[in-house]
């Protein structure tokens, strides 16, 4: 699964640290989600569709894989 | 089939399924609270002070005269600062430590119990060559991996049956 969270963030010019305090996670967990090393749970996805006001499917799209 | 009959027949039958599924939702309940406790994060500081004694002790240990019940003691001690440590809350503990958490246990639990399985043999071969007459097999771990492995065998039933 891929993701444009990095630029979802850009456009609300949020730095990492920024979101995952929103969001109430680590800075680490934000970076991991950007690098597509770690999927997030349907709650923190709706919490990111939340924050930047967009649904789900316009942030996270699945790839051929999955 | 009258319906007094139908509900005699599946009446009782009905509330032994209705409370079969309060028992399943009550253990779920217990399984879940029970599989997310942990420590406050800052035992993961302690668990390391204890860990440290404990080694410092050990070593100290060797330059006196001490009584017998001492190694094993602080070793456990030692063991009980690396369970503290284990489950100690990270500063933010989030979806992606808890995560992170549940692989680390997996890997640990199979690395563990192939150490645990080789471990023995590798020792009675080198023994075997260094002193073939005092050589022995030493089979101490086998309670503790079978525990460990039907206990989890045990719970990853129980949380199937009742998810």
């Amino acid at each position: 699964m891929k993701n444009n969270l990095k630029v979802q963030r850009a456009i609300k010019d949020l730095t990492q640290e920024d979101l995952a305090k929103l969001l109430g996670v680590s800075r680490q967990t934000i970076n991991s989600i950007e690098k597509n090393r770690y999927v997030p749970s349907t709650v923190l996805a709706l919490k990111l569709s939340k924050v930047f006001g967009i649904t789900v499917n316009e942030i996270f799209e699945l790839e051929d894989g999955n | 089939m009258s319906l007094s009959k139908i509900y005699y027949t599946f009446g009782p039958l009905n509330f032994t399924f209705s409370i079969m599924k309060d028992i399943c939702e009550s253990e779920r309940n217990k399984l879940q609270r029970w599989g997310k406790f942990q420590l406050p994060n800052k035992y993961k500081k302690i668990g390391w002070s204890i860990i440290i004694g404990a080694f410092l002790l050990m070593i100290a240990k060797k330059f006196v005269d001490e009584p017998t019940w001492v190694k094993p003691v602080l070793r456990n001690v030692m063991i009980l600062g690396f369970l503290m440590v284990s489950i100690s809350k990270e500063k933010i503990e989030d979806e992606l430590m808890a995560s992170l958490r549940a692989t680390s246990y997996r890997l640990a639990l199979i690395i563990g119990v192939l150490y645990a399985l080789v471990q023995p043999y590798i020792t009675y071969g080198i023994e075997s060559l260094i002193d073939p007459g005092n050589a022995e097999l030493d089979n101490g771990y086998f309670q503790v991996l079978l525990y460990i492995l039907l206990i989890q065998i045990l719970f990853f039933n129980a949380l199937k049956r009742t998810s």
